[in-house]
Protein backbone atom coordinates (compact mmCIF):
# COMPACT_ATOMS: atom_id res chain seq x y z
CA UNK A 1 0.00 0.00 0.00
CA UNK A 2 1.06 3.10 -0.42
CA UNK A 3 2.05 5.80 2.66
CA UNK A 4 3.37 8.77 2.13
CA UNK A 5 2.53 10.97 5.33
CA UNK A 6 5.25 13.15 4.21
CA UNK A 7 4.73 13.64 0.59
CA UNK A 8 2.25 15.66 -1.10
CA UNK A 9 -0.41 14.52 -4.06
CA UNK A 10 -1.17 17.16 -7.00
CA UNK A 11 -3.88 15.60 -9.23
CA UNK A 12 -4.25 17.28 -12.51
CA UNK A 13 -7.31 17.55 -14.58
CA UNK A 14 -8.33 19.24 -17.48
CA UNK A 15 -11.30 21.37 -16.50
CA UNK A 16 -14.00 23.76 -17.69
CA UNK A 17 -15.20 27.24 -18.34
CA UNK A 18 -18.20 25.21 -19.75
CA UNK A 19 -19.07 21.89 -17.69
CA UNK A 20 -19.43 21.90 -14.19
CA UNK A 21 -19.18 18.40 -14.41
CA UNK A 22 -15.50 17.97 -15.58
CA UNK A 23 -13.95 18.47 -12.84
CA UNK A 24 -15.83 15.83 -11.10
CA UNK A 25 -13.59 12.58 -11.29
CA UNK A 26 -10.96 14.34 -10.00
CA UNK A 27 -12.45 15.73 -7.44
CA UNK A 28 -13.93 12.60 -6.37
CA UNK A 29 -10.41 10.62 -6.40
CA UNK A 30 -8.78 13.26 -4.56
CA UNK A 31 -11.51 12.95 -1.74
CA UNK A 32 -11.15 9.50 -1.45
CA UNK A 33 -7.14 9.43 -1.30
CA UNK A 34 -7.69 12.45 1.43
CA UNK A 35 -10.09 10.39 3.04
CA UNK A 36 -7.69 7.47 3.54
CA UNK A 37 -5.18 9.65 4.73
CA UNK A 38 -2.46 8.12 2.84
CA UNK A 39 -0.95 12.01 1.95
CA UNK A 40 0.39 14.52 4.16
CA UNK A 41 -1.69 16.88 1.57
CA UNK A 42 -3.98 16.40 -1.57
CA UNK A 43 -4.80 19.25 -3.90
CA UNK A 44 -6.28 19.33 -7.67
CA UNK A 45 -4.93 21.64 -10.15
CA UNK A 46 -6.62 22.06 -13.93
CA UNK A 47 -5.59 23.64 -16.74
CA UNK A 48 -8.88 25.29 -17.11
CA UNK A 49 -10.17 25.93 -14.15
CA UNK A 50 -8.89 26.47 -10.48
CA UNK A 51 -6.63 26.78 -8.72
CA UNK A 52 -4.21 26.62 -11.80
CA UNK A 53 -1.20 24.29 -12.90
CA UNK A 54 0.57 28.06 -12.05
CA UNK A 55 -1.34 28.20 -8.82
CA UNK A 56 -1.10 25.15 -7.34
CA UNK A 57 2.43 24.35 -6.28
CA UNK A 58 1.81 27.59 -3.78
CA UNK A 59 -0.78 25.58 -2.06
CA UNK A 60 1.82 22.89 -1.39
CA UNK A 61 3.77 23.00 1.88
CA UNK A 62 5.74 19.11 1.57
CA UNK A 63 9.03 19.10 0.34
CA UNK A 64 8.10 16.02 -1.60
CA UNK A 65 5.32 16.22 -4.24
CA UNK A 66 4.02 13.86 -6.67
CA UNK A 67 2.14 15.23 -9.86
CA UNK A 68 -0.85 12.48 -10.98
CA UNK A 69 -2.53 13.52 -14.50
CA UNK A 70 -5.76 12.45 -14.49
CA UNK A 71 -5.87 12.09 -18.04
CA UNK A 72 -6.36 9.45 -20.17
CA UNK A 73 -3.79 8.71 -22.36
CA UNK A 74 -0.40 10.76 -22.74
CA UNK A 75 -0.14 13.63 -25.74
CA UNK A 76 -0.13 17.04 -25.60
CA UNK A 77 -1.34 17.79 -21.94
CA UNK A 78 0.63 15.26 -20.74
CA UNK A 79 3.89 16.24 -22.55
CA UNK A 80 3.52 19.97 -23.61
CA UNK A 81 0.97 21.49 -21.10
CA UNK A 82 1.44 20.42 -17.60
CA UNK A 83 5.25 20.20 -17.62
CA UNK A 84 5.38 23.97 -19.12
CA UNK A 85 2.70 25.24 -17.06
CA UNK A 86 4.29 23.33 -13.90
CA UNK A 87 8.17 24.07 -15.20
CA UNK A 88 9.01 20.63 -14.78
CA UNK A 89 12.40 19.58 -16.18
CA UNK A 90 11.87 15.79 -16.12
CA UNK A 91 10.44 12.75 -14.24
CA UNK A 92 12.20 14.35 -11.29
CA UNK A 93 12.51 18.11 -10.83
CA UNK A 94 14.06 19.76 -8.16
CA UNK A 95 13.49 23.24 -7.48
CA UNK A 96 13.56 25.72 -3.93
CA UNK A 97 14.29 22.48 -1.85
CA UNK A 98 11.20 20.37 -3.12
CA UNK A 99 11.32 17.02 -5.07
CA UNK A 100 8.59 17.76 -7.72
CA UNK A 101 8.03 13.48 -9.17
CA UNK A 102 5.98 13.58 -12.28
CA UNK A 103 3.98 10.62 -12.97
CA UNK A 104 2.50 8.91 -16.12
CA UNK A 105 -1.05 9.76 -16.72
CA UNK A 106 -3.77 7.47 -14.86
CA UNK A 107 -5.12 5.99 -18.77
CA UNK A 108 -1.67 4.50 -18.62
CA UNK A 109 -2.85 1.67 -16.31
CA UNK A 110 -3.56 -1.81 -17.80
CA UNK A 111 -6.93 -1.87 -16.14
CA UNK A 112 -8.37 0.74 -18.29
CA UNK A 113 -9.12 -2.18 -21.04
CA UNK A 114 -11.28 -3.47 -17.89
CA UNK A 115 -12.83 0.13 -17.29
CA UNK A 116 -13.73 -0.16 -20.60
CA UNK A 117 -15.43 -3.26 -21.10
CA UNK A 118 -17.45 -2.47 -17.81
CA UNK A 119 -18.77 0.60 -19.41
CA UNK A 120 -19.82 -1.34 -22.69
CA UNK A 121 -21.71 -4.24 -20.45
CA UNK A 122 -22.96 -1.58 -18.13
CA UNK A 123 -24.73 0.21 -21.19
CA UNK A 124 -25.93 -2.34 -22.77
CA UNK A 125 -26.08 -5.50 -20.62
CA UNK A 126 -28.68 -7.78 -23.15
CA UNK A 127 -27.25 -7.44 -26.70
CA UNK A 128 -25.46 -10.08 -28.74
CA UNK A 129 -21.86 -9.58 -28.12
CA UNK A 130 -21.49 -11.78 -31.63
CA UNK A 131 -23.43 -9.32 -33.30
CA UNK A 132 -22.43 -6.14 -32.05
CA UNK A 133 -19.54 -3.44 -32.94
CA UNK A 134 -17.90 -2.07 -29.90
CA UNK A 135 -16.83 1.66 -30.93
CA UNK A 136 -14.29 3.15 -28.89
CA UNK A 137 -13.82 6.88 -28.99
CA UNK A 138 -10.92 9.14 -28.37
CA UNK A 139 -10.59 12.98 -28.58
CA UNK A 140 -7.62 12.47 -31.19
CA UNK A 141 -5.59 16.05 -32.11
CA UNK A 142 -3.30 17.00 -34.61
CA UNK A 143 -1.26 18.34 -31.82
CA UNK A 144 0.07 14.81 -30.43
CA UNK A 145 -0.01 11.59 -32.40
CA UNK A 146 -0.23 9.87 -28.22
CA UNK A 147 -3.61 10.43 -27.46
CA UNK A 148 -5.13 8.02 -30.91
CA UNK A 149 -2.02 5.81 -30.27
CA UNK A 150 -3.90 4.81 -26.73
CA UNK A 151 -7.08 4.20 -27.83
CA UNK A 152 -5.96 2.13 -30.40
CA UNK A 153 -3.98 0.42 -27.81
CA UNK A 154 -6.91 -0.39 -26.06
CA UNK A 155 -9.04 -1.69 -29.21
CA UNK A 156 -6.10 -3.81 -29.94
CA UNK A 157 -6.15 -5.44 -26.72
CA UNK A 158 -10.18 -5.79 -27.11
CA UNK A 159 -10.43 -6.92 -30.45
CA UNK A 160 -7.55 -10.09 -29.26
CA UNK A 161 -10.57 -10.92 -26.53
CA UNK A 162 -12.79 -11.56 -29.49
CA UNK A 163 -16.21 -10.67 -27.03
CA UNK A 164 -17.41 -8.23 -29.84
CA UNK A 165 -18.10 -9.52 -33.38
CA UNK A 166 -16.17 -6.19 -33.94
CA UNK A 167 -14.20 -3.54 -32.52
CA UNK A 168 -13.66 -0.36 -33.62
CA UNK A 169 -12.04 3.27 -32.97
CA UNK A 170 -13.22 6.88 -34.08
CA UNK A 171 -12.22 10.60 -33.08
CA UNK A 172 -13.56 13.63 -32.49
CA UNK A 173 -10.31 15.77 -34.15
CA UNK A 174 -8.61 12.98 -36.59
CA UNK A 175 -10.30 10.02 -39.07
CA UNK A 176 -11.75 7.87 -38.66
CA UNK A 177 -14.13 10.65 -37.11
CA UNK A 178 -16.99 9.65 -34.77
CA UNK A 179 -19.46 11.23 -37.38
CA UNK A 180 -18.87 8.51 -39.47
CA UNK A 181 -20.05 5.54 -37.21
CA UNK A 182 -22.85 4.33 -39.79
CA UNK A 183 -20.03 3.56 -42.34
CA UNK A 184 -17.34 2.47 -40.34
CA UNK A 185 -19.23 -0.32 -37.98
CA UNK A 186 -20.95 -3.41 -39.15
CA UNK A 187 -23.29 -4.42 -36.72
CA UNK A 188 -26.60 -3.99 -36.21
CA UNK A 189 -25.84 -3.18 -32.55
CA UNK A 190 -23.57 -0.04 -32.03
CA UNK A 191 -22.11 0.09 -28.31
CA UNK A 192 -19.98 3.36 -28.11
CA UNK A 193 -17.88 4.31 -24.86
CA UNK A 194 -15.74 7.22 -24.58
CA UNK A 195 -12.26 7.32 -24.02
CA UNK A 196 -12.66 9.93 -21.71
CA UNK A 197 -12.00 10.73 -18.07
CA UNK A 198 -14.94 12.92 -17.42
CA UNK A 199 -18.63 12.89 -18.85
CA UNK A 200 -18.03 16.55 -19.37
CA UNK A 201 -18.07 18.83 -22.53
CA UNK A 202 -16.65 16.28 -24.80
CA UNK A 203 -18.00 13.38 -23.78
CA UNK A 204 -21.42 14.34 -23.10
CA UNK A 205 -21.90 17.22 -25.00
CA UNK A 206 -20.38 16.97 -28.38
CA UNK A 207 -20.17 13.88 -29.31
CA UNK A 208 -23.68 12.96 -28.22
CA UNK A 209 -24.33 15.48 -31.58
CA UNK A 210 -21.26 13.80 -33.81
CA UNK A 211 -23.07 10.52 -33.34
CA UNK A 212 -26.31 12.00 -34.10
CA UNK A 213 -28.35 11.11 -31.43
CA UNK A 214 -28.93 14.76 -30.31
CA UNK A 215 -28.98 17.40 -32.64
CA UNK A 216 -27.89 20.31 -30.27
CA UNK A 217 -25.71 20.32 -27.38
CA UNK A 218 -27.33 19.70 -24.53
CA UNK A 219 -26.97 20.32 -20.79
CA UNK A 220 -24.05 18.92 -18.51
CA UNK A 221 -24.49 15.67 -17.55
CA UNK A 222 -25.46 17.21 -13.94
CA UNK A 223 -28.49 18.50 -14.92
CA UNK A 224 -30.18 16.22 -17.15
CA UNK A 225 -29.92 12.08 -18.15
CA UNK A 226 -28.55 10.93 -21.29
CA UNK A 227 -27.37 7.51 -20.63
CA UNK A 228 -31.02 6.16 -19.78
CA UNK A 229 -32.44 6.28 -23.03
CA UNK A 230 -30.33 3.98 -24.45
CA UNK A 231 -30.65 2.35 -27.25
CA UNK A 232 -30.73 4.66 -29.64
CA UNK A 233 -32.64 3.32 -32.79
CA UNK A 234 -31.21 5.01 -36.07
CA UNK A 235 -31.63 3.79 -39.43
CA UNK A 236 -32.23 0.92 -38.72
CA UNK A 237 -29.11 0.51 -36.24
CA UNK A 238 -29.65 0.30 -32.21
CA UNK A 239 -27.02 2.68 -30.84
CA UNK A 240 -26.06 2.30 -26.99
CA UNK A 241 -24.08 5.02 -25.47
CA UNK A 242 -21.69 4.63 -22.37
CA UNK A 243 -20.79 7.08 -19.84
CA UNK A 244 -16.74 7.66 -19.42
CA UNK A 245 -14.45 5.58 -17.22
CA UNK A 246 -12.69 8.32 -14.82
CA UNK A 247 -15.42 8.29 -12.31
CA UNK A 248 -15.44 4.41 -11.47
CA UNK A 249 -14.24 4.45 -7.94
CA UNK A 250 -11.63 2.03 -8.76
CA UNK A 251 -9.55 5.38 -10.30
CA UNK A 252 -8.15 6.42 -6.73
CA UNK A 253 -6.60 2.59 -6.59
CA UNK A 254 -5.18 3.17 -9.90
CA UNK A 255 -3.81 7.18 -9.02
CA UNK A 256 -2.34 5.17 -6.06
CA UNK A 257 -0.97 2.70 -8.08
CA UNK A 258 0.33 5.32 -10.40
CA UNK A 259 2.38 6.75 -7.92
CA UNK A 260 3.88 3.34 -6.22
CA UNK A 261 4.56 2.71 -9.97
CA UNK A 262 6.69 5.93 -10.47
CA UNK A 263 8.83 4.78 -7.25
CA UNK A 264 9.88 1.62 -8.77
CA UNK A 265 10.80 3.32 -12.33
CA UNK A 266 12.57 6.32 -10.92
CA UNK A 267 14.15 5.23 -8.22
CA UNK A 268 17.48 6.09 -9.11
CA UNK A 269 16.29 9.51 -10.49
CA UNK A 270 15.38 10.28 -7.00
CA UNK A 271 18.29 9.27 -5.26
CA UNK A 272 20.37 10.92 -7.42
CA UNK B 1 2.32 26.52 7.81
CA UNK B 2 -0.16 28.07 6.01
CA UNK B 3 -2.51 27.49 8.57
CA UNK B 4 -1.37 28.73 11.35
CA UNK B 5 -0.22 32.19 9.82
CA UNK B 6 -3.97 32.05 9.04
CA UNK B 7 -4.69 31.97 12.20
CA UNK B 8 -2.63 34.90 13.41
CA UNK B 9 -3.75 36.75 10.48
CA UNK B 10 -7.66 36.49 11.90
CA UNK B 11 -6.39 37.29 15.45
CA UNK B 12 -4.51 40.33 13.65
CA UNK B 13 -8.29 41.42 12.94
CA UNK B 14 -8.31 40.15 9.18
CA UNK B 15 -12.30 39.06 8.21
CA UNK B 16 -12.50 39.34 5.11
CA UNK B 17 -11.51 37.53 1.66
CA UNK B 18 -13.13 38.27 -1.94
CA UNK B 19 -17.17 38.55 -1.21
CA UNK B 20 -16.79 36.44 1.78
CA UNK B 21 -16.44 37.11 5.55
CA UNK B 22 -15.16 34.91 8.51
CA UNK B 23 -14.59 34.88 12.28
CA UNK B 24 -13.63 32.64 15.28
CA UNK B 25 -16.78 31.08 16.58
CA UNK B 26 -17.33 29.42 20.26
CA UNK B 27 -16.73 25.99 17.71
CA UNK B 28 -13.96 27.35 15.87
CA UNK B 29 -14.47 29.57 12.94
CA UNK B 30 -17.82 30.76 10.74
CA UNK B 31 -17.58 31.25 6.99
CA UNK B 32 -20.20 33.32 5.26
CA UNK B 33 -21.12 35.60 2.24
CA UNK B 34 -20.09 39.13 3.98
CA UNK B 35 -23.60 40.43 2.54
CA UNK B 36 -25.02 37.93 5.13
CA UNK B 37 -23.04 38.96 7.97
CA UNK B 38 -25.98 40.56 9.72
CA UNK B 39 -28.44 37.68 8.78
CA UNK B 40 -26.62 34.91 9.54
CA UNK B 41 -29.23 33.23 11.81
CA UNK B 42 -31.80 32.58 8.49
CA UNK B 43 -28.13 30.88 6.31
CA UNK B 44 -28.52 27.44 5.75
CA UNK B 45 -25.85 25.86 7.88
CA UNK B 46 -23.05 23.72 6.43
CA UNK B 47 -20.43 21.96 8.55
CA UNK B 48 -18.31 20.02 6.22
CA UNK B 49 -15.19 22.31 4.14
CA UNK B 50 -16.01 19.90 0.91
CA UNK B 51 -19.91 21.99 0.72
CA UNK B 52 -17.66 25.46 0.16
CA UNK B 53 -16.93 23.44 -3.32
CA UNK B 54 -20.81 22.99 -4.17
CA UNK B 55 -21.82 26.27 -3.29
CA UNK B 56 -19.01 27.79 -5.04
CA UNK B 57 -19.92 26.07 -8.13
CA UNK B 58 -23.00 27.95 -9.21
CA UNK B 59 -24.53 31.50 -8.90
CA UNK B 60 -27.87 32.23 -7.64
CA UNK B 61 -29.25 31.77 -10.88
CA UNK B 62 -27.76 28.19 -11.36
CA UNK B 63 -25.17 28.88 -13.60
CA UNK B 64 -21.91 27.76 -13.79
CA UNK B 65 -19.15 29.31 -12.25
CA UNK B 66 -15.66 28.42 -13.69
CA UNK B 67 -13.99 31.57 -12.50
CA UNK B 68 -13.88 31.69 -8.49
CA UNK B 69 -12.79 35.48 -8.41
CA UNK B 70 -16.28 36.71 -10.22
CA UNK B 71 -18.52 38.93 -7.48
CA UNK B 72 -21.79 36.53 -7.95
CA UNK B 73 -20.94 33.81 -5.08
CA UNK B 74 -24.08 32.26 -4.21
CA UNK B 75 -26.00 33.87 -0.58
CA UNK B 76 -27.72 32.60 2.12
CA UNK B 77 -25.12 29.91 3.53
CA UNK B 78 -22.81 30.06 7.14
CA UNK B 79 -20.15 26.75 7.27
CA UNK B 80 -19.49 26.26 10.93
CA UNK B 81 -16.19 24.49 10.77
CA UNK B 82 -14.71 23.32 13.59
CA UNK B 83 -10.84 24.04 13.15
CA UNK B 84 -8.30 26.35 11.59
CA UNK B 85 -7.40 23.56 8.83
CA UNK B 86 -11.06 23.53 7.41
CA UNK B 87 -11.46 27.12 7.19
CA UNK B 88 -8.47 27.00 5.22
CA UNK B 89 -9.50 23.89 3.32
CA UNK B 90 -12.97 26.15 2.50
CA UNK B 91 -11.35 29.05 1.93
CA UNK B 92 -9.34 27.03 -0.84
CA UNK B 93 -12.40 26.08 -2.10
CA UNK B 94 -14.22 29.64 -2.85
CA UNK B 95 -11.00 31.14 -3.40
CA UNK B 96 -8.02 28.51 -4.76
CA UNK B 97 -4.88 29.62 -3.89
CA UNK B 98 -5.41 32.73 -2.91
CA UNK B 99 -4.06 32.50 0.75
CA UNK B 100 -1.20 31.01 -0.43
CA UNK B 101 -0.43 33.27 -3.12
CA UNK B 102 -0.80 36.35 -0.09
CA UNK B 103 2.06 34.87 1.98
CA UNK B 104 4.29 33.31 -0.88
CA UNK B 105 4.20 37.40 -2.42
CA UNK B 106 4.62 38.72 0.97
CA UNK B 107 7.94 36.47 1.63
CA UNK B 108 9.10 37.22 -1.55
CA UNK B 109 9.19 33.47 -2.90
CA UNK B 110 6.25 34.43 -5.85
CA UNK B 111 6.40 37.18 -8.01
CA UNK B 112 3.96 38.34 -11.30
CA UNK B 113 4.22 37.20 -14.45
CA UNK B 114 3.86 39.53 -17.56
CA UNK B 115 0.77 39.42 -20.06
CA UNK B 116 3.30 38.71 -22.72
CA UNK B 117 5.24 36.03 -21.06
CA UNK B 118 1.90 34.10 -20.40
CA UNK B 119 0.95 34.23 -24.09
CA UNK B 120 3.85 34.30 -25.62
CA UNK B 121 4.62 30.67 -23.44
CA UNK B 122 1.20 29.36 -25.38
CA UNK B 123 1.46 26.26 -27.76
CA UNK B 124 -1.52 24.64 -29.70
CA UNK B 125 -5.28 26.38 -29.92
CA UNK B 126 -3.39 29.91 -28.04
CA UNK B 127 -0.49 30.21 -29.98
CA UNK B 128 -1.83 32.74 -31.61
CA UNK B 129 -2.12 34.75 -28.59
CA UNK B 130 1.03 36.24 -29.08
CA UNK B 131 -0.40 38.43 -31.51
CA UNK B 132 -2.14 40.45 -29.30
CA UNK B 133 -1.34 43.60 -29.49
CA UNK B 134 -0.39 46.35 -26.27
CA UNK B 135 -3.38 48.17 -26.95
CA UNK B 136 -5.86 44.98 -27.53
CA UNK B 137 -4.10 43.80 -24.36
CA UNK B 138 -5.02 46.66 -21.97
CA UNK B 139 -8.33 47.04 -23.21
CA UNK B 140 -9.32 43.36 -22.43
CA UNK B 141 -7.89 43.57 -19.41
CA UNK B 142 -9.64 46.62 -18.30
CA UNK B 143 -13.08 45.07 -19.42
CA UNK B 144 -12.52 41.35 -18.72
CA UNK B 145 -10.92 41.44 -15.34
CA UNK B 146 -13.10 44.99 -13.84
CA UNK B 147 -13.92 44.42 -10.33
CA UNK B 148 -17.18 45.30 -10.11
CA UNK B 149 -18.26 42.39 -12.55
CA UNK B 150 -15.87 40.38 -13.77
CA UNK B 151 -12.84 39.62 -11.41
CA UNK B 152 -12.20 40.54 -7.49
CA UNK B 153 -8.39 39.76 -7.57
CA UNK B 154 -5.82 42.22 -7.68
CA UNK B 155 -3.81 42.47 -10.67
CA UNK B 156 -0.07 43.07 -10.31
CA UNK B 157 1.27 42.01 -13.22
CA UNK B 158 1.72 43.96 -16.50
CA UNK B 159 1.54 43.38 -20.00
CA UNK B 160 5.78 43.69 -20.80
CA UNK B 161 8.27 42.80 -18.34
CA UNK B 162 9.11 45.46 -15.31
CA UNK B 163 5.89 47.68 -16.32
CA UNK B 164 3.09 47.71 -13.52
CA UNK B 165 -0.36 47.60 -15.01
CA UNK B 166 -0.55 51.41 -14.91
CA UNK B 167 -2.98 51.31 -17.55
CA UNK B 168 -4.95 50.00 -15.26
CA UNK B 169 -7.13 51.88 -11.90
CA UNK B 170 -4.81 52.57 -9.53
CA UNK B 171 -7.13 50.70 -7.41
CA UNK B 172 -7.02 47.43 -9.49
CA UNK B 173 -3.25 47.07 -8.70
CA UNK B 174 -2.93 48.29 -5.24
CA UNK B 175 -3.11 45.08 -2.62
CA UNK B 176 -3.83 47.35 0.56
CA UNK B 177 -7.91 47.97 -1.58
CA UNK B 178 -10.43 45.97 -0.93
CA UNK B 179 -11.78 45.33 -4.53
CA UNK B 180 -15.62 45.18 -3.30
CA UNK B 181 -14.75 48.72 -1.92
CA UNK B 182 -16.00 48.39 1.09
CA UNK B 183 -12.76 49.13 3.25
CA UNK B 184 -12.49 45.75 4.80
CA UNK B 185 -9.81 44.56 6.92
CA UNK B 186 -9.67 42.38 4.24
CA UNK B 187 -6.62 39.54 3.01
CA UNK B 188 -5.04 40.67 -0.25
CA UNK B 189 -7.11 38.94 -3.25
CA UNK B 190 -3.75 38.88 -5.79
CA UNK B 191 -3.58 37.96 -9.48
CA UNK B 192 0.30 37.08 -9.95
CA UNK B 193 -0.51 35.83 -13.40
CA UNK B 194 -3.12 35.91 -16.43
CA UNK B 195 -5.93 33.50 -16.32
CA UNK B 196 -6.74 30.60 -18.77
CA UNK B 197 -9.73 32.78 -19.62
CA UNK B 198 -8.10 35.72 -20.32
CA UNK B 199 -5.79 33.27 -22.62
CA UNK B 200 -8.63 32.33 -23.78
CA UNK B 201 -10.26 35.83 -24.66
CA UNK B 202 -6.81 37.03 -25.74
CA UNK B 203 -7.80 34.44 -28.55
CA UNK B 204 -10.95 35.37 -29.46
CA UNK B 205 -9.87 39.15 -29.79
CA UNK B 206 -7.11 38.26 -32.03
CA UNK B 207 -8.57 35.84 -34.11
CA UNK B 208 -12.04 38.84 -34.36
CA UNK B 209 -9.01 41.18 -35.06
CA UNK B 210 -7.97 39.07 -37.84
CA UNK B 211 -10.54 38.27 -40.27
Amino acid sequence: MVEKWESALVLVGHGSTLNPDSSAPTFQHADEIGRRELFAEVYCAFWKEEPSLREVLRMVESDDIYIVPNFISEGYFTETIIPRELELTGPVTRRSGKVIKYCEPVGNDPRMVDLLLRRAQDAAPNVPREKTSLLIVGHGTSLNQKSAEAAQQQVRVIREKRLYAEVTEAYMEEPPFIADWRKNTSQRHVVVVPFFIADGLHSYQDIPVLLGIESDRTAAASQQEIFRRNPYNMDGRELYYASAIGTEPLMADVILDTVARFDRRHLCDVAA
Amino acid sequence: MIKDELARLITDGYNALGELGFAESSTGYRLYHWADRNSLNQARIYRSPKDAREIAKYDSSGAYRPLKGVPNLPRGWVLELPNINDLKTALDFFYPGAVATWLAFREGKAQPVCLRQTLNRQTGMYRVTGKLTDDQAQSLVKEACRSDSRCLRTILWGIEADHPPDFLPASKSDPTVDQTGQSRTTLPFLCLEACNLLVAAARTTVKKSSR
